[in-house]
C-alpha cells in the first residue's frame, strides 16, 4: 500500500468520502428521477432490452423478428457505448478550504465532481480524476467500470493544500496527458493568475476538449458580510490585513465584481461553458448547468 | 482663564482615554478568518486606505470631543470678561434694589410681598455664596437712596461674602421692615449710576426687586434712562417681580377739612376721600373717626364703585383753641398704611378780621363788623377790628385772614406795598367802593394796568337807571364762582336788593385770560358788580359799591350776611396752608430766633416719650434752622419749643402716605418692555427666579457646548454612515 492510499484510508478521510458517494448518488438519481425519458440511449454492439414502439420510434429500430412471432412492434434497445471522455479537474488546492456554511468551497467542489462522476459511470461514460494544487497531485485514468467512482473520490482527497501558482501549468498538463478529444470539466475557485488560466483553456479548446468550468465560491466571498474589527489571514498567499471589513466592502466588491467579468468574458471568448456555484445552492443546479451543457453538446455534435 | 462651577468633575476628562482604549483593546480581540480571496482585500485596501485612515482619525476625534463636551457640560465652564480673563479672578458684585415703599406691604395671608422679597434676597445670597469667584453684595432700600441729609445709606455695601455671610444677611433681613414711603426707583437709580461709575474692573449684577406697580410705570421717564445707564455698565440687570396678584384695596386718600371759617367753638367741616383702587365695588365701608384721640360716629359709604373714589362731609366741633387732630380709619385690607389718614385742625380763639374805612365815621365798617359778629347765640367765629386807612402801613397784617378796605379814598405806597405783600403771601382783601373812591388813584396805585393788586380799572360813578317796566333783580350772580350759592330762580332775597348807583368800568373791558380774574356777579344792565381776581397765593374781590345801606339796599337784606360769611370763608380757604406732608419728605422750617431757644424736641408718633429726640437747632440766615429728616412712619409728629422767657409751646405736624400707592395693579409683562425699550433687562415673577450661575458670574457657556456636543454627535453619526460602519437596512440593495 502506498502512503497515499493510508492517508485515504484514514478512517476520517474513509467516512467522509463514503459519505460523499452517498450523497452523489442521492443527488444525482434524486435528480434523474424527476426527468420521464432519458435522451441517453446511444448505438451500440451490446444489446439490452426490448421495448414497445411508441409513436415517434425510429422505424430503423423496429426488432421485425419480433413483429414476425407476435405481430407487434418492439424496438430494440443497446447499451450506449462510450462515447464520452469525462476528465474532472479538481482544485484541492489551500484556497479552496474556506467555507462559511456546512460545506467549504472543496468540499463542494468535491461534491460536484463525485456526483459527475457518479451520473457519467452510471451513464457508462468514462471518467477520469485530475486533483491539483500548485501542481498536479493526483491522477487517475478514465474508466467506464462501476467501481471506478471509490479511484476518482480517492483521487480528490488531498491533505496537505498547497497553494496553485499557475494554472496554465496544470492545464497544459492535462491537455498533453490527454489527447483525445474529450470533456474537461474545471471545479475550482480561479484565485489565480487569470492569464494563466485563460491561456490554459485555451489550449484545452485547440486540442478539441469540450471544456465546462464550475467556479465555485463561498457566499462570504461574493458578498463579504463582516463586520467588526477582523484580521484576514491569507490561505495561500502569506499576507494578512487587519481591517474593520465593512470599510472595505464596497472596494472589495468591486475588485470582486470586476475578476468575475473578466473571469465571465474570457471563457466566453474562449467557447468554455461557465458556471459560478455558490457553496450554499443546492448542488443539483450545479448538475442542472452540467446537463443543460450536455444536452448542448449533443446537439452540437 | 476661564472657570468651572464644578472644577472638581474635569477628572473627568480622564475619560477622554476611553475611546483610545477601546480602540486598543478592540485591535487586540479582533477575529481572525483565514481567507482566500486576500487579493481582492488587498486591492480594496489598497485603494481606500487613505480615506479609511482620514474617516477613522475624524472619527476618533469626534468621539474624543464629544466624550470632552459631556465633562464640560457636567463641569459648567464659566467664560468670564475680557478683564477678568486678562487679571484671572474676577469680582463679581451682587447689587440689589430693593423697593421698600409701602405697597410692599401687600399682604396675602400670613406672608407679605416684602417678605417674598425678602426670602429672594436670601436665595440669592445664598447663591453667591456657592460661588468660586470673589463675591460682594450690595443691598440698598429705595427710600435709603439720597435719603434726607445723610445721602445714600446701604444696608450691605460691597460686604464679602464669606463663610459668615450668610448669618449677615439673615441679621440683616431680619431687621428690614416696608416703609409708609412711596419712594420711586429713580433715586435708587442715580445711587447706582454713581455706584457702577466706581466699580471698575468688577462685574456688576443688579437686581431691582419690587413689586412693579403699574402706576409707577405708566411714565417711567428718567426710570427708564436710568435703567438703560444701568443695563448698558452692569453685566446683567434683572427686574424681579415680588408681587404675585393684585389684592383689593381701600385706602383713605384724602382728609381736609373745607370751607368755614375755622374758629373754637365753630363747627369745622371735614371732608374725607375713600378710594376704592380693587376691580370689584364694595359695599358698607365704615370709616372710623376720631376726634383728638375720641372716638365718634363713623362715616358710612354705601358703595365705592371700582377705581372710584368717595367723599363724605361731616362736622366737627372743638370747642377749644389750638390744634386738634382728627384721625381716619378704614377695617384692615391688603396694604394697612394707606388705611389711616392723619390731620390737624389749627383752631383759634377767633379769626382777626381788618376793616379799614376811609370815612372817620366808619359807617361801612360798622355794617360789615355787625355782619361778621352778629352777637348773640350766633357764632360766626370772626373778630372784626375797624381801623383807619394809616394803620396798614404802621402794623403787621398777617395776624389777620381778611381785609376789608371800604369807602377808602387813597392810601399812601407803603400801605399799598404792605397790602400788595400781604396778598401775595395768600391773604386775603375785599375792597367795597364809596362815594369817597377815587377813580384816577385806583387805577392808577392799585390797578396799574392788571399788575396791581385791584382786579378792575374803575371808570365813574354811575346811576343804575330805575327800570320800572323789567320786574328782574339787580343783582345777577354768576353761576359759578364764589356768589353761586345765589344764582337760580328760587332765591328769593337777592331779588329783593336794590343798587341805585355804582362804579362803573370801561366798556371795553372784559376779564383777560389767565389771568384768574373773574367776574362774581353783574347787575342788570351787564355791568360788573363783584370781580374777583387771584394775586399771587391770595385773592383779592371788589366789589363796585358801598358796604352800608348807602347806594344799595343791600345791608338790609339777609342775603348781605349770607354773601358775605361765603365770602370770608372762600378766601380764607383761598389762602390757606393746609399743608398735606407726605412721609419720608424732610420737614424744614424756620423759626425766630430770637423768640425761641435753640434746643428743640421733637416727639416721633407712635413712640411717645421713646421717641422723643432733643436736638440743638442751628442758627441761620432765617433764625433758627429747624429740619426733621426722619418722617418715615405716618402720624402727627410735634416739635415742642422753648421760648426765651421759658414758656412751652408745640407745633404739631400730620404726616400721610401718599395717596397713590394704594394702587396695587400690576404692570403687564408686554406694557413694562413697551416702556423699557432701550433697556436690556430679564424680568420674572420672584417665585421662578432661581438664579444658576449662569446669572452670578461671567457666562456660562455650557449650553453653547450642548449645542456643539449635539453637533458633534450629529457629525459622528454622519460620519460612521459615511465610513459604513452602520449596517445597511435588511432588504436594501447592497
Amino acid at each position: 500500500m502506498t502512503s497515499d492510499s493510508k492517508r485515504f484510508l484514514h478512517p476520517e478521510a474513509v467516512q467522509r468520502i463514503a459519505h460523499l458517494e452517498v450523497r452523489a448518488r442521492h443527488i444525482v438519481e434524486g435528480f434523474l428521477s424527476g426527468i420521464h425519458r432519458s435522451p441517453y440511449f446511444g448505438q451500440s454492439i451490446e444489446f439490452l432490452q426490448h421495448r414497445e414502439y411508441t409513436h415517434g420510434d425510429d422505424l430503423r429500430h423496429i426488432d421485425w423478428k419480433v413483429w414476425a412471432k407476435h405481430d407487434r412492434y418492439y424496438v430494440k434497445q443497446y447499451e450506449e457505448d462510450t462515447n464520452l471522455r469525462c476528465t474532472l479537474l479538481v482544485d484541492v488546492s489551500g484556497s479552496m478550504r474556506y467555507g462559511s456554511g456546512p460545506l467549504s468551497k472543496y468540499d463542494y467542489g468535491c461534491t460536484i465532481a463525485a456526483s459527475l462522476a457518479y451520473l457519467l459511470l452510471r451513464q457508462q461514460d468514462s471518467v477520469g480524476c485530475v486533483s491539483f494544487d500548485d501542481a498536479v497531485r493526483v491522477t487517475v485514468p478514465p474508466r467506464t467500470k462501476r467501481n471506478h467512482l471509490q479511484s476518482v473520490i480517492a483521487a480528490l482527497d488531498v491533505s496537505k493544500p498547497h497553494e496553485k501558482t499557475d494554472l496554465y501549468r496544470i492545464l497544459r498538463t492535462v491537455a498533453e496527458e490527454y489527447p483525445r478529444r474529450g470533456m474537461v470539466v474545471l471545479v475550482s475557485d480561479l484565485l489565480a493568475e487569470r492569464d494563466g488560466l485563460f491561456r490554459g483553456l485555451r489550449l484545452l479548446k485547440q486540442r478539441g476538449h469540450d471544456v465546462l468550468v464550475f467556479h465555485v465560491m463561498d457566499d462570504d466571498e461574493l458578498d463579504f458580510e463582516f463586520s467588526g474589527s477582523t484580521r484576514f489571514e491569507g490561505l495561500e498567499l502569506s499576507e494578512h490585513l487587519s481591517c474593520n471589513p465593512r470599510a472595505l466592502r464596497d472596494g472589495y466588491l468591486e475588485a470582486l465584481h470586476a475578476y468575475l467579468d473578466e473571469v465571465r468574458r474570457g471563457c466566453a471568448q474562449n467557447v468554455v461553458d461557465y458556471a459560478l456555484v455558490r457553496t450554499s445552492q443546492p448542488l443539483d443546479v450545479a448538475l442542472a448547468t452540467y446537463l443543460s451543457s450536455r444536452l448542448g453538446m449533443h446537439h452540437r455534435n | 482663564m476661564s472657570s468651572f462651577v464644578n472644577p472638581t468633575l474635569l477628572w473627568g476628562l480622564l475619560i477622554l482615554a476611553a475611546p483610545i482604549l477601546i480602540h486598543l483593546i478592540n485591535l487586540m480581540r479582533h477575529r481572525r478568518i483565514q481567507w482566500a480571496a486576500m487579493e481582492f482585500l488587498l486591492a480594496s485596501k489598497k485603494k481606500n486606505n487613505t480615506w479609511i485612515k482620514l474617516k477613522e482619525l475624524l472619527l476618533l476625534l469626534l468621539r474624543l470631543a464629544a466624550v470632552a463636551a459631556v465633562v464640560l457640560i457636567v463641569a459648567q465652564p464659566l467664560l468670564q470678561n475680557q478683564l477678568g480673563r486678562l487679571f484671572g479672578d474676577t469680582k463679581t458684585n451682587h447689587v440689589v434694589l430693593l423697593d421698600d415703599s409701602f405697597s410692599m406691604s401687600d399682604r396675602a395671608g400670613t406672608s407679605s410681598v416684602f417678605d417674598e422679597a425678602k426670602s429672594l434676597i436670601g436665595r440669592l445670597g445664598a447663591q453667591a455664596a456657592r460661588q468660586t469667584t470673589p463675591q460682594t453684595f450690595t443691598l440698598l432700600r429705595y427710600s435709603r437712596a439720597g435719603a434726607g441729609t445723610t445721602g445714600t445709606q446701604y444696608d450691605m455695601l460691597k460686604d464679602r461674602v464669606d463663610a459668615n455671610f450668610d448669618q449677615k444677611l439673615d441679621d440683616t433681613l431680619r431687621r428690614l421692615a416696608p416703609s409708609q414711603t412711596a419712594v420711586g426707583l429713580s433715586p435708587a437709580l442715580d445711587a447706582m449710576a454713581q455706584f457702577l461709575s466706581e466699580a471698575t474692573g468688577e462685574e456688576t449684577i443688579v437686581y431691582v426687586v419690587s413689586d412693579f406697580r403699574a402706576r409707577d410705570w405708566e411714565e417711567p421717564g428718567n426710570v427708564a434712562e436710568g435703567l438703560a445707564q444701568i443695563s448698558e455698565r452692569a453685566a446683567q440687570l434683572h427686574l424681579v417681580n415680588c408681587a404675585d396678584a393684585a389684592r383689593p384695596n381701600l385706602a383713605v386718600t384724602a382728609l381736609a377739612p373745607r370751607g368755614g371759617t375755622r374758629a373754637a367753638g365753630v363747627p369745622v367741616s371735614i371732608e374725607v376721600t375713600v378710594r376704592n383702587f380693587g376691580g370689584t365695588p364694595v359695599e358698607n365701608v365704615a370709616v372710623l373717626l376720631s376726634e383728638d384721640g375720641r372716638e365718634r360716629p363713623a362715616v358710612s359709604i354705601d358703595l365705592i364703585g371700582a377705581g372710584k373714589s368717595e367723599t363724605r362731609r361731616f362736622e366737627v366741633f372743638f370747642a377749644t383753641a389750638g390744634t386738634h387732630q382728627v384721625t381716619a380709619r378704614l377695617q384692615g385690607d391688603a396694604v394697612a398704611a394707606d388705611n389711616t389718614r392723619y390731620c390737624l385742625v389749627e383752631l383759634p380763639v377767633a379769626v382777626s378780621v381788618l376793616v379799614i374805612d376811609g370815612d372817620p365815621d366808619a359807617r361801612n365798617a360798622r355794617f360789615l363788623a355787625t355782619a361778621f359778629r352778629p352777637g348773640g347765640n350766633a357764632r360766626t367765629g370772626l373778630e372784626p377790628q375797624i381801623e383807619r386807612p394809616d394803620y396798614l402801613n404802621k402794623h403787621a397784617l398777617d395776624k389777620y385772614r381778611t381785609i376789608y378796605l371800604t369807602n377808602v379814598e387813597r392810601l399812601d405806597n407803603p400801605a399799598i406795598t404792605a397790602l400788595e405783600n400781604y396778598v401775595k403771601a395768600g391773604g386775603g382783601v375785599v375792597f367795597f367802593i364809596g362815594e369817597r373812591t377815587a377813580a384816577r388813584f385806583y387805577n392808577e396805585k392799585l390797578y396799574r394796568d392788571g399788575l396791581g393788586l385791584f382786579p378792575v380799572p374803575l371808570l365813574r360813578e354811575t346811576q343804575l337807571l330805575v327800570d320800572r317796566l323789567e320786574k328782574g333783580a339787580d343783582i345777577e350772580a354768576a353761576p359759578e364762582g364764589l356768589f353761586s350759592i345765589f344764582a337760580g330762580e328760587r332765591n328769593s332775597f337777592l331779588a329783593g336788593v336794590t343798587v341805585e348807583k355804582y362804579f362803573s368800568v370801561p366798556k371795553s373791558w372784559s376779564p383777560p385770560a389767565d389771568s384768574g380774574t373773574q367776574v362774581l356777579a353783574r347787575l342788570r344792565n351787564g355791568d360788573p358788580l363783584a370781580v374777583e381776581r387771584k394775586f399771587d397765593k391770595g385773592h383779592v374781590v371788589a366789589i363796585l359799591t358801598t358796604a352800608a345801606p348807602l347806594w344799595n339796599n343791600w345791608g338790609r337784606n339777609p342775603s348781605f350776611v349770607v354773601a358775605l360769611l361765603e365770602l370770608q370763608s372762600h378766601l380764607v380757604e383761598a389762602g390757606s396752608r393746609d399743608e398735606s406732608r407726605l412721609v419720608g419728605t424732610p420737614l424744614r422750617m424756620a423759626l425766630d430766633a430770637a423768640r425761641y431757644q435753640p434746643r428743640v424736641r421733637w416727639l416721633t408718633p407712635g413712640l411717645g416719650e421713646a421717641g422723643s429726640t432733643t436736638v440743638d437747632a442751628p442758627i441761620g440766615p432765617n433764625g433758627l434752622d429747624l429740619s426733621l429728616a426722619e418722617t418715615d412712619a405716618a402720624g402727627v409728629y410735634e416739635l415742642q419749643l422753648s421760648t426765651t422767657d421759658n414758656q412751652v409751646e408745640s407745633q404739631r405736624f400730620a404726616f400721610n402716605v401718599a395717596p397713590d400707592e394704594g394702587d396695587l395693579a400690576i404692570v403687564d409683562r408686554d406694557e413694562l418692555a413697551g416702556r423699557l425699550k432701550n433697556v436690556r433687562y430679564d424680568y420674572r415673577q420672584a417665585a421662578d427666579f432661581h438664579a444658576t450661575s449662569h446669572d452670578l458670574a461671567g457666562s456660562n457657556i455650557s449650553d453653547w457646548i450642548l449645542y456643539l456636543l449635539v453637533g458633534i454627535l450629529v457629525g459622528e453619526q454622519l460620519l460612521a454612515y459615511s465610513a459604513s460602519y452602520h449596517p445597511k437596512a435588511k432588504g436594501a440593495p447592497a
